[in-house]
């Protein structure tokens, strides 16, 4: 087991740098999450910490090793990679045992460890099949029995769960996780699903054009995102945004977006009076409020889930969605009122993007 | 009831055109199988009969007597399957990397091996003889493999099967467990490159069996002719020994139909994975 620092690290492709100057310091035994959108740099940077990718500047340590010039093997990692990558000439049990007979480990050994896998990811049975003749889960299982034998001082996902159905992912999160808790080994995990990087992980790493846009536990994130990129990432469905401008008087404060509605917010925020700022309010944090109340708000879809019902509409001239524990039976057209939780609500800068509050 | 009617005419008569068109194909076959058993009266009567009347066997034996077919044999055995190993190990060696590693000049080495493809054999026979003579390898079995021991056709051809075929994510999970790039190439590679070797082997084996022009160039020691140069044996100036020709030829062609009978489903795939005609 061991910490990953990563410290200045940059990358460029030809003339083009794809990933500008990361700082990421990653705890032992600790599970993070690197997510971001398609194109972000995330990829890059895990394989960087593999060594399958040239690091161009900055460095990389893994425990107290500085690994920039080593390679792959030689770094004491194992990675589980996206399509699975087994070997698909060889059983499951040659996939499992393959990098240790590279090590010219002990029979003794890859036979205890293989066994040690194989109960903890219940394969047993499927010792003597070829990856063809498993399904996308149980190939799943067979790439991190692979990795697991190695013992490694750190596990390196990337994107596994990406190329299975809804369902089975579900089911494979919860068996990544329990993995971690029970092995406690050093984990970065790669995905574009910020469900996943919710639900599994210590910490995130927001990534976003090759920067780091915030680092921090789930929850950080979620109640108070570093800028508008963050903000409208993480949380399904995505937080929602009015545009507008910052107004304080007396001990009051409001936001006034389009056609003059005034949106409630905190007076102790660092906006100054007349700032353009964009108000953000996730859609659980609205609240269904009489007449006068509230800001009025046109229906436009309801989509009962039963545990909870989603409304989509008009509010202030932007499309917005609320969520509610409630059964309410709006009608598309109907006029509701809707009141933000302001001490929920996050205002960002409108230039810059940054939270202000 | 007149569709079916005119549909099964019509697939009757494509069959009897399809049926012709095999006849056609066949029929120079069985003519050389059949004038194989004939003795020398019967080759050249007019009419011309298929059967032999009185079938002998005095061909086959008498090849052996005329020159040493056996010898001519086992020189095209042992050259096709030398040609066909190293065939193999250069496209596969070539192919992979080529497919899976950069390096500067890449693209431009790939398409220098594949120019070379385009240029006939024919055109650098003979500069390649005259190299040869100061190294003395004219009349030697290093002279008579050389030009088959490196296809750039199955260069190419192993260069894009490993392109598509084998993801870089198992080279780079092989890589990231330990595998040396031998070790990646021998027990990854080639393993999933099967099909596009057996292509590549098919052919080289069919291209080294049947090479006439350089070996009648290179060598005119008996002792390094192969079977296509050993049936000039019994061709003279004004004459042949056509039953001697035909029963060279039915041995000649003979681990052709057997490799073919083996592996035909394999030969159909192989085309098919190359895209050529045979």
């Amino acid at each position: 087991m061991a910490s990953v620092e990563i410290n200045g690290v940059t990358k460029t492709f030809g003339n083009v740098e794809v990933i500008h100057g990361v700082d990421i310091s990653i705890a032992n035994e600790e599970f993070v999450v690197l997510v971001g959108p398609s194109g972000c740099g995330k990829t890059t940077l895990l394989r960087m910490i593999a060594g399958l990718e040239q690091i161009t500047d900055g460095e990389i340590a893994i425990g107290d090793k500085v690994v920039n010039d080593l390679p792959p093997k030689d770094r004491d990692i194992a990675m589980v990679f996206q399509n699975y990558a087994l070997y698909p000439h060889m059983t499951v049990w040659e996939n499992m045992a393959f990098s240790l007979k590279m090590r010219r480990a002990n029979p003794g050994t890859i036979t205890s460890r293989v066994n040690q896998a194989t109960g903890i990811l219940e394969l047993m049975g499927y010792l003597d099949r070829f990856p063809r003749q498993l399904s996308g889960g149980q190939r799943q299982r067979v790439a991190m029995g692979r990795a697991i034998v190695r013992d490694p001082q750190a596990f390196l996902f990337d994107e596994p769960l990406s190329n299975l159905d809804a369902k089975l992912r579900v089911q494979m999160r919860v068996e990544v996780k329990a993995l971690h808790q029970r092995l406690r080994t050093t984990s970065i995990y790669v995905t574009h699903d910020q469900v996943e990087a919710m639900t599994m992980a210590d910490r995130i790493v927001v990534m976003h054009d090759g920067r780091v846009e915030q680092i921090g536990t789930p929850l950080e994130l979620y109640d108070k995102p570093a800028n508008l990129f963050v903000a409208g990432f993480i949380g399904s469905p995505a937080m929602n945004f009015i545009k507008g401008t910052f107004r304080r008087e007396g001990g009051q404060a409001w936001v006034e977006a389009a056609d003059g509605v005034r949106v409630p917010a905190s007076a102790d925020v660092a906006a100054r009076n007349g700032e353009e700022v964009v108000y953000g309010a996730r859609p659980e944090h609205l609240d269904v409020v009489a007449e006068g109340e509230g800001i009025p708000a046109e229906v436009a879809v309801v989509e009962p889930t039963g545990a909870e019902t989603y409304i989509y509409g008009k509010l202030a001239g932007v499309q917005v969605c609320a969520v509610f524990a409630e059964r309410y039976d709006f009608k598309p057209g109907e006029i509701i009122h809707l009141r933000p939780k302001v001490a929920k609500a996050n205002l960002f800068d409108s230039g810059s993007g940054k939270l202000l509050n | 009831m007149r569709t079916s009617l005119g549909m099964r005419i019509l697939v009757l008569c494509v069959h009897a055109v399809l049926l012709v068109g095999a006849l056609f194909m066949v029929l120079p076959m069985l003519w050389m199988l059949a004038t194989s058993f004939k003795p020398p009266t019967e080759i050249a009567v007019w009419p011309p009969q298929l059967l032999p009347q009185a079938p002998t066997l005095d061909n086959y034996t008498g090849m052996f007597v005329v020159a040493p077919f056996g010898r001519f044999f086992l020189n095209s055995l042992g050259v096709s399957s030398v040609a066909t190993l190293s065939v193999a190990v250069t496209s596969v060696l070539a192919g992979a990397v080529f497919a899976k590693y950069r390096f500067p000049g890449r693209t431009f080495l790939f398409m220098l091996i594949i120019a070379t493809a385009i240029v006939p054999s024919e055109s650098y026979m003979v500069p390649l003889y005259i190299q040869l003579i100061p190294i003395g390898w004219i009349n030697t079995y290093q002279g008579f493999i050389l030009p088959y021991l490196i296809m750039s056709f199955g260069i190419f051809l192993l260069r894009q099967h490993v392109s598509s075929a084998v993801p870089t994510e198992l080279l780079e999970a092989a890589r990231v467990d330990g595998a040396s790039e031998w070790w990646i190439l021998g027990r990854v590679i080639t393993p999933l490159s099967g099909p596009a070797l057996s292509a590549i082997g098919i052919f080289a084996f069919i291209q080294a069996w049947g090479a006439f022009i350089w070996p009648l160039l290179v060598v005119n020691n008996q002792l390094y002719f192969n079977m296509e140069v050993g049936l000039t044996a019994f061709q003279f100036k004004f004459s042949a020994d056509y039953g001697k020709l035909m029963a060279g030829s039915v041995i000649s062609v003979l681990p052709m139909l057997v490799v073919f009978l083996l592996l035909r489903r394999r030969i159909v795939d192989s085309m098919a994975l190359t895209g050529l005609k045979g």
